[in-house]
Order: structure tokens, then C-alpha cells, then sequence
């Protein structure tokens, strides 16, 4: 009886053996990096090589500035709750600082929105039809993003 | 003159023998039962292990099974990879939109529509 038991170990270690090389052999690597994001991007929609070439310096050129806007943005999250702080422990507020405070969070939240729309027209550009329709739908909503993954 | 041989001591005993009851009537079909009943049982108390255990001392069945063992893990592999990169490819796709997008990273996330 000792030898069947060794067959079923050796299969079940053969198994278990294949299982964790075969992963880890076909394991994708995480990208977060910029270019690692475009690598994605080029597989995901099947870009040709001109296609990318000119995605890339789109995003490229338009990613400092983003970058900077993302700052700007974290920023003023935390300014806000300091004036959230502030009115709940003073039970005052400055309306004339808020007033300029909410000003400048539209006019930068705008800026965000005309960068990333710009960003997205350049590239939903160089596109095809089909390509441009799921590359629309990656970036829309946040709802038909998740339907658009799901499918 | 040739001597008479000992006596056995089963002797008695064979000459009781003669004085058998007799059988029953249904020794026949009681014996065929028991026949019928033994054949059905015989492959249940073999048992599925016992009968598996038989099959693994045959070197073909062997090699067989330690491959069909390689196959299932790369099987289970590929489902796994396959469940992996759906998760990857959202995340991906979370990760550029935060990075086209600074107010979704902060939870403001802007309608874009071409």
C-alpha cells in the first residue's frame, strides 16, 4: 500500500509545483508608472505603434501640469477642512476668505476639467472608431466605467 | 498375514456421521442466495480507495495520474491568472484615470464626455 501513497503525493506535489510556476511564469507585473500606465493603454486598445507614439507625448507633455493641478487640488481638500475645523470649534466663519476660497476651488476644479477633457480629446484623436468608443467609455463616469470593466 | 492398522480416534466420530439429519428443502435456494449476495457485495467492500489504490500500482495509471495532476495545477493556474488580470486591468484603469484626472483622485470625480 506505501507505493499508491507515494503516487498520490508525488501527483499532488507535481500539481501544486505547476500551479505555482505556471503563475508566477504568466504573472503580470504591476505598472505604475506612466509608461507602465501607456503600456496598459497600448494593449488595451490595440494600439498601433504611430498611434502610441503620439499618445504617449500627449500624455507626456500634459503630465506636469496635471501633476501640479493634483497638488493644488490636495491642497485646497485640506484648506477646506480647515475651515471646517475652524467653524466647528469657533462656531465662526470668515465668509469673505471662504467666498475667495470656494472662487478659487471652481476656477482650479474648471482648470482640472478643461486639462483632462483636452488631455482626453488629443488622444480619443489619434484613435480609431472602436478604439475611441472604449477609450471614452474607460473615462467616463465612474458607473460606466465599472460596466464598461465588467464587460 | 498383514496386521490390522491402529484405530483412529476419528473414527467414532465418521460412523456418527452417517446418521446425518436431512437438509433442508430450501438448502439449494439458500445456497444460490448466498452466492448472489456475496457477488453484490464483493465490489462494495473493495471500497472506491482500495479499488483507486489497485489502479496507482499499475505504472501506466500512475504516470497518467501524475500528469493529470500537472494539467489541473496549470488549469487552476490559468483560471487564477484569468481572475487576476480582470482585477489588474480595473485597477489599471482606476490608476489612469486618477492620473489624467486630479479631482478623482480626491474624490470629485469630473464628467468627461467627448
Amino acid at each position: 500500500m506505501k507505493r499508491p501513497v507515494l503516487i498520490l503525493l508525488l501527483g499532488l506535489a507535481v500539481g501544486a509545483t505547476s500551479h505555482l510556476a505556471y503563475f508566477q511564469h504568466r504573472e503580470p507585473a504591476s505598472t505604475d508608472t506612466l509608461e507602465g500606465q501607456l503600456a496598459w493603454m497600448r494593449t488595451e486598445l490595440h494600439l498601433t505603434e504611430a498611434q502610441f507614439t503620439r499618445i504617449r507625448e500627449v500624455h507626456q507633455a500634459s503630465h506636469p501640469q496635471l501633476r501640479a493641478m493634483s497638488a493644488q487640488v490636495a491642497l485646497m481638500r485640506a484648506e477646506f477642512a480647515e475651515f471646517e475645523k475652524a467653524r466647528r470649534t469657533t462656531d465662526r466663519v470668515d465668509f469673505l476668505e471662504f467666498a475667495r476660497f470656494v472662487e478659487t476651488r471652481r476656477d482650479l476644479n474648471e482648470r482640472c476639467k478643461d486639462s483632462t477633457r483636452r488631455l482626453v480629446l488629443a488622444s480619443a484623436e489619434v484613435m480609431n472608431s472602436e478604439q475611441r468608443e472604449r477609450y471614452l467609455r474607460l473615462v467616463a463616469s465612474p458607473a460606466a466605467r465599472e460596466q464598461s470593466l465588467a464587460n | 498375514m498383514k496386521s490390522l492398522p491402529p484405530e483412529d480416534p476419528l473414527d467414532p466420530l465418521l460412523d456418527r456421521w452417517s446418521q446425518l439429519p436431512d437438509p433442508s428443502p430450501r438448502l439449494a435456494a439458500e445456497v444460490w442466495q448466498r452466492l448472489a449476495t456475496g457477488r453484490q457485495r464483493a465490489p462494495v467492500e473493495r471500497g472506491i480507495w482500495a479499488t483507486f489504490g489497485t489502479w496507482l500500482e499499475r505504472p501506466v495509471f500512475a504516470a497518467c495520474f501524475v500528469a493529470a495532476c500537472a494539467a489541473l495545477g496549470i488549469l487552476l493556474a490559468e483560471a487564477r491568472l484569468g481572475r487576476v488580470e480582470r482585477e489588474r486591468n480595473a485597477q489599471l484603469a482606476r490608476n489612469y484615470l486618477e492620473m489624467i484626472d486630479p479631482l478623482v483622485n480626491h474624490g470629485e470625480p469630473s464628467e468627461i464626455r467627448s
